[in-house]
């Protein structure tokens, strides 16, 4: 394996770093695509619903493993507690070629405008540190249009009048609705809401080269058979490496980035494939392991220059950490509204998403992925017996004839929710672990509430003879939705990059993933991790072309 | 059961050393069947098997023992759940020395109700014991339920859900039958 | 001194073989029980053997012995012992799919007539028919859901058989030596250790008995599930009740039929005819495939005749209507055909002979 200088490293193959490898490497620069996983076929996990990145019960199909990884999180009592990839509260998200875009749900979304205007369009919040994006919808717009049109999206954007303008359509049409879909339609739209069917990283009909959906139960939480679900792995990666100028580096950990005496970083230090540690140089380093490790990354990084991590001057590293309560109700019906048509979830409303009275923001609302049975064994309105008899006769009455609408809130960042590395705990690798301690704001159950009201609503209103209410409680934020530990900004003093992800004060290191989200938007974030990708790669690019070599 | 073909001649004197190694070995074998156990006692697989019963009773559906609950717990106590060894170790113990004092009886001869309201207050903390301590008992309460409910309601693979009952319980069709797209001659 | 040598060797070459033979004869004429079935890992197999209608089969008959396919058996068998010291559990154990080929020459030593129709219909189709094909794989990009009813039996990914996995080919396998392997052997319908009675040959000195023994055995077909590594009793299988507008077809609860719509399926919404959905509609509704089509070569040729002319309300020769039966290219689809379709005005009252 080469380990001769190369003109950028993209650590992690995720949402971000993929799309940020492809853009430099078509820009004709020389890329080495770190991954901490491997490529993973479909047949090493398939439709097993104990192994799926959504019930890890049995492990993480798509990694990390329990082996080699973990993590500390701080408890509320102020004890500490060392936690493995298949406990929940690790906040995982997977290590493989494509990371979470292999088995996500796979909702495209783009955020509206308001979504990067926060501060302005809200005030100030108590207690949260509430902030504007340095960058506009507009400015991220053609980056969305590229995401959409190459990696692909099915949807149809006439039908939300509340989303943000677009100058493209969708390059699919939406997907069918299934049978508690077309129930909903009618119900919202009864309602004067305004349904509109998900827009979706899946292909609808055959779309670059690869095969249409056939819409098994099993595709939230797994990969697809038919590799008709687009992630990064399937797209814009393998675009990167048919340039022939990224290689990408498999089963790699990477540790620290290298930096010289005079404050420079020249490359970074990884663990190749047999644990041996290796040295790669480079002129850019860009970093896309997400919103937990890429702030383990820099946090792990120190020199006399940084004594407390790269980036870190200002104690903004790994700050705000966030993802998204999900909130929403179930409902239980007197006949079959489920018809097995996958992957459940199809149509949603953003009527909820902004101007709220008394709610900052807000969060769409969807029916959701299909409940495989242990997942909905643990489904029960409040006072259900949890095992039993009855339970048992809940699980067979009830599997057919329950929905639930759910979406993501608006979570307000919060200064003291936050990665560290903890100062004992190592890895397999030896490297400092990631240490989670916070809460959410109280905003946040505020937003809860309404939202799950509004979704009781709904199923009421569609004939649920019972309903009842979920949230998720006030205990630290992230999961796979993880976001804002690295967040832009136009003052270093409040911020970890500039407005194209470039960390303060190093020159060559760049941002590329949700760490970057100043806040998380009401809706499921992947494409607006890719958008970012293109965001930040497009401008390492051009500067490039002209001339800029990051000194 | 992976062919690799291609073995060099001194892989092929190891494996026939060892094939013909094997055939003496058979002596061996030719004993009493080991336990169908990895992990569990014959005793333990008795308990667990009635505690899977309450979990999952059976009624004109098999019930947790009959699914194959209990085949799923000991695989997984010897694989990826090898971190709950001590602690079903310790409550299986604790499970039968506790209804011994109460009752008189081991818990899987007691009968059903009796057995309920023991997992009731082992579900609520209320056991009283040494072993039961510091929130062990409804802990390992939490441990039996959702063992079980993964068992019965997980894939077969890994032992339990035996021919996909509850799939068939609960009006899953396996394997969901899925046209294979739109290839048309 | 040289003699003596020879002799003794000679002496104690006779005792080895004798030896030999004598474990030899031992093992292909004590039971399962004592012999193969020692090993603990076999257990689960050998006890559905035991209970199979080919308990009067001995294994090796099936499959072989540790010497008959060369050094893969030994090997693995070598390394079963390795496994069972280290204190691996083996109990997953499966046959691999050279192994579930190979004992196809076995299945045909009974089954010749079956073994030949499958020989002579579409499922007999080898690797390279399939995956090779540059009409499949140009409409659909290869994927790991073909593995699903193709080449269940193979044991890598997609990636380790066929590539590139493009719709541009040209396509190669990656091991040559498949190309000409039927990818939808025996025991993607069958299980050699089904329970079941085994038959017995008519007693023609008893005639009441061959009346009894005529009996035609009960289809046993399963589904060989690919991800389960397991197979699944055909009537096991969830029953397809396709949908035509507002309407459910009436489709038959045939065990065979449930096997057949596996892979021959519609799509997800279960609307009748799309996809690869032949459920029978319009004049042949509620028919099983089986009605017409033989199980193993799958072949429709003389099924007509069980139903027409004799009471068929046409009476007309349906062997040379314009549909599906009589000419590919015909409108017509014979699982789809309804009277209206040839009558355009009307149904015709019916005529006297």
């Amino acid at each position: 394996m080469s380990k001769h200088h190369v003109q950028a490293v993209v650590i992690g193959a995720g949402a971000g770093g993929g799309v940020v490898a492809k853009e430099l490497s078509v820009a004709g620069l020389s890329v080495v695509l770190f991954e901490r996983g491997d490529w993973v076929p479909y047949d090493a996990h398939d439709h097993d619903e104990l192994i799926s990145q959504r019930t890890t019960v049995l492990g993480n199909a798509y990694g990390p493993d329990d082996e080699r990884y973990r993590r500390v999180v701080v408890n509320d009592d102020g004890s500490t507690s060392i936690v493995t990839p298949s406990d929940g509260a690790y906040n995982n998200v997977a290590a493989c070629v494509g990371s979470g875009t292999v088995s996500y749900g796979a909702m495209g979304w783009r955020f509206m405008a308001e979504d990067f205007r926060m501060k302005s369009v809200y005030g100030q919040v108590e207690g949260s540190t509430l902030e504007d994006w340095p960058i506009a919808y507009e400015d991220l717009e053609h980056c969305y249009e590229k995401a959409e049109w190459e990696i692909g999206v099915s949807g149809d954007a006439k039908l939300n009048p509340f989303a943000s303008p677009r100058k493209k359509e969708y390059p699919m049409p939406p997907f069918a609705y299934n049978n508690e879909a077309r129930m909903l339609e009618s119900t919202m739209k009864r309602m004067g809401l305004h349904p509109f069917p998900i827009p979706m990283l899946r292909n609808s009909v055959p779309y670059s080269g690869r095969p249409a959906c056939v819409r098994r139960r099993t595709c939230c939480g797994f990969g697809c058979p038919l590799n008709a679900k687009c992630g990064t792995h399937n797209t814009v990666i393998p675009a990167a490496l048919s340039t022939g100028n990224c290689e990408l580096r498999t089963n790699c950990v990477v540790s620290e980035l290298v930096i010289d005496g005079s404050g420079r970083i020249t490359g970074v230090a990884y663990f190749d494939q047999d644990n041996t540690k290796q040295l790669q140089s480079a002129d850019i380093v860009v970093i896309a392991a997400s919103a937990t490790e890429t702030p383990r990354l820099l946090l792990n990084s120190t020199s006399k220059q940084f004594p407390s991590g790269v980036g870190n001057r200002h104690d903004w590293v790994g700050r705000n950490l966030q993802g998204h309560a999900y909130t929403g109700a179930f409902g239980l019906f007197e006949e079959d509204m489920f018809d097995d048509v996958g992957p459940g979830a199809t149509i949603a409303v953003s009527d909820f998403s902004h101007h709220n009275p008394g709610i900052v923001g807000g969060g769409l609302l969807a029916n959701e992925f299909t409940r495989l049975p242990y997942l909905f064994s643990g489904i029960r309105p409040p006072g259900s017996p949890p095992w039993g008899k009855a339970h048992k006769e809940f699980q067979r009455r009830y599997f057919r004839r329950n929905v639930q609408v759910v979406g993501p809130i608006q979570e307000m960042p919060f200064f003291d929710s936050r990665v560290q590395v903890d100062p004992g705990v190592r890895d397999a690798w030896g490297i400092p672990v990631v240490r989670l301690s916070g809460h959410r704001h109280p905003k946040d159950a505020e937003g809860c509430d309404f939202l799950s009201r509004k979704a009781e609503t709904i199923l009421k209103e569609a004939g649920a003879f019972q309903t009842w209410r979920h949230g998720s409680g006030i205990g630290l934020s992230g999961g796979q939705h993880q976001a804002g530990t690295c967040r832009m900004g136009n003052d270093p003093l409040t911020s970890v990059t500039d407005r194209y992800g470039r960390v303060h004060d190093t020159p060559n290191v760049f941002v590329a993933d949700a760490s970057l989200h100043v806040t998380n938007g009401g809706f499921n974030p992947a494409l607006t991790i890719m958008a970012l990708g293109y965001w930040v790669g497009e401008y390492i690019s051009s500067q490039w072309q002209h001339g800029n070599r990051f000194t | 059961m992976d062919d690799k073909a291609g073995l060099t001649r001194r892989e092929f004197m190891k494996l026939a050393a060892a094939g013909t190694g094997s055939l003496t070995l058979l002596a061996g074998c030719a004993g009493p069947k080991e336990s169908r156990w990895v992990f569990l006692t014959e005793d333990d697989a008795l308990l667990l098997g009635s505690i899977a019963d309450q979990i999952v009773p059976p009624d004109e559906w098999p019930g947790g023992r009959e699914a194959g609950v209990v085949t799923f717990i000991d695989r997984q106590l010897a694989g990826p759940y090898s971190r709950f060894q001590a602690d079903y170790r310790k409550g299986l113990d604790a499970v039968t020395g506790t209804c011994l004092k109460i009752h008189g009886k081991r818990f899987e001869n007691l009968p059903w109700e009796q057995q309920l309201s023991f997992l009731k207050d082992m579900e609520a903390g209320k056991l009283a014991g040494d072993a039961w301590k510091d929130g062990f008992c409804s802990r390992f309460f939490e441990l039996l339920r959702n063992h079980s409910m993964q068992g019965f309601y997980g894939s077969p693979r890994h032992g339990g859900n035996r021919n996909y009952v509850s799939y068939k319980m609960m009006g899953l069709d396996y394997p969901q039958i899925v046209g294979q797209n739109r290839y048309r001659s | 001194m040289i003699r003596k040598l020879s002799t003794v060797s000679a002496i104690a070459l006779l005792a080895l073989l004798a030896a030999f033979g004598g474990f030899w004869w031992y093992w292909g004429s004590a039971s399962p029980q004592s012999t193969c079935a020692s090993c603990h890992e076999i257990e689960n197999s050998s006890t559905m053997w035991a209970q199979s209608g080919h308990r009067n089969f001995h294994c090796k008959e099936c499959h072989g012995t540790a010497f008959s396919n060369g050094l893969h058996s030994l090997k693995e068998k070598a390394m079963m012992v390795v496994h069972h010291f280290a204190g691996k559990d083996m109990r997953g154990i499966r046959l691999n799919e050279a192994q579930v080929l190979e004992m196809m020459d076995n299945c045909k030593r009974c089954h010749g007539t079956e073994y030949a129709g499958w020989l002579s219909g579409g499922h007999s189709a080898t690797y390279a028919a399939i995956f090779l094909s540059e009409k499949h794989n140009s409409a659909e990009q290869l994927n790991a859901d073909c593995l699903r009813c193709h080449g269940m039996f193979f044991a890598g990914s997609i990636q380790d058989l066929v590539g590139p996995i493009s719709r541009k080919g040209p396509w190669t396998l990656a091991t040559p030596e498949k190309s000409l392997q039927h990818a939808i052997p025996c025991l993607a319908c069958h299980k050699s250790h089904r329970g079941g009675s085994p038959s017995e040959p008519a007693n023609y000195a008893e005639p009441e008995s061959v009346f009894y023994a005529r009996r035609p055995a009960p289809a046993a077909p399963l589904y060989y599930d690919r991800y389960e590594q397991t197979h699944v009793e055909a009537a096991d299988l969830p029953v397809l009740r396709v949908r035509e507008g507002d309407r459910t077809v009436n489709s038959s609860e045939d065990p065979l039929q449930r096997l057949c719509v596996q892979c021959h399926a519609p799509n997800a919404f279960h609307e009748a005819g799309t996809e690869d959905d032949r459920t029978p509609r319009g004049v042949h509704e509620g028919l099983s495939c089986m009605s017409c089509h033989d199980a193993h070569s799958n072949d429709a040729k003389q099924n007509c005749i069980n139903c027409h002319p004799a009471i068929s309300n046409c009476r007309l020769d349906v062997k040379k209507m314009n549909t599906t039966y009589a000419d590919r290219n015909s409108p017509h689809n014979i699982h789809f055909v309804k009277c209206l379709d040839c009558h355009t005005k009307g149904i015709p009252p019916k005529r006297e002979p």
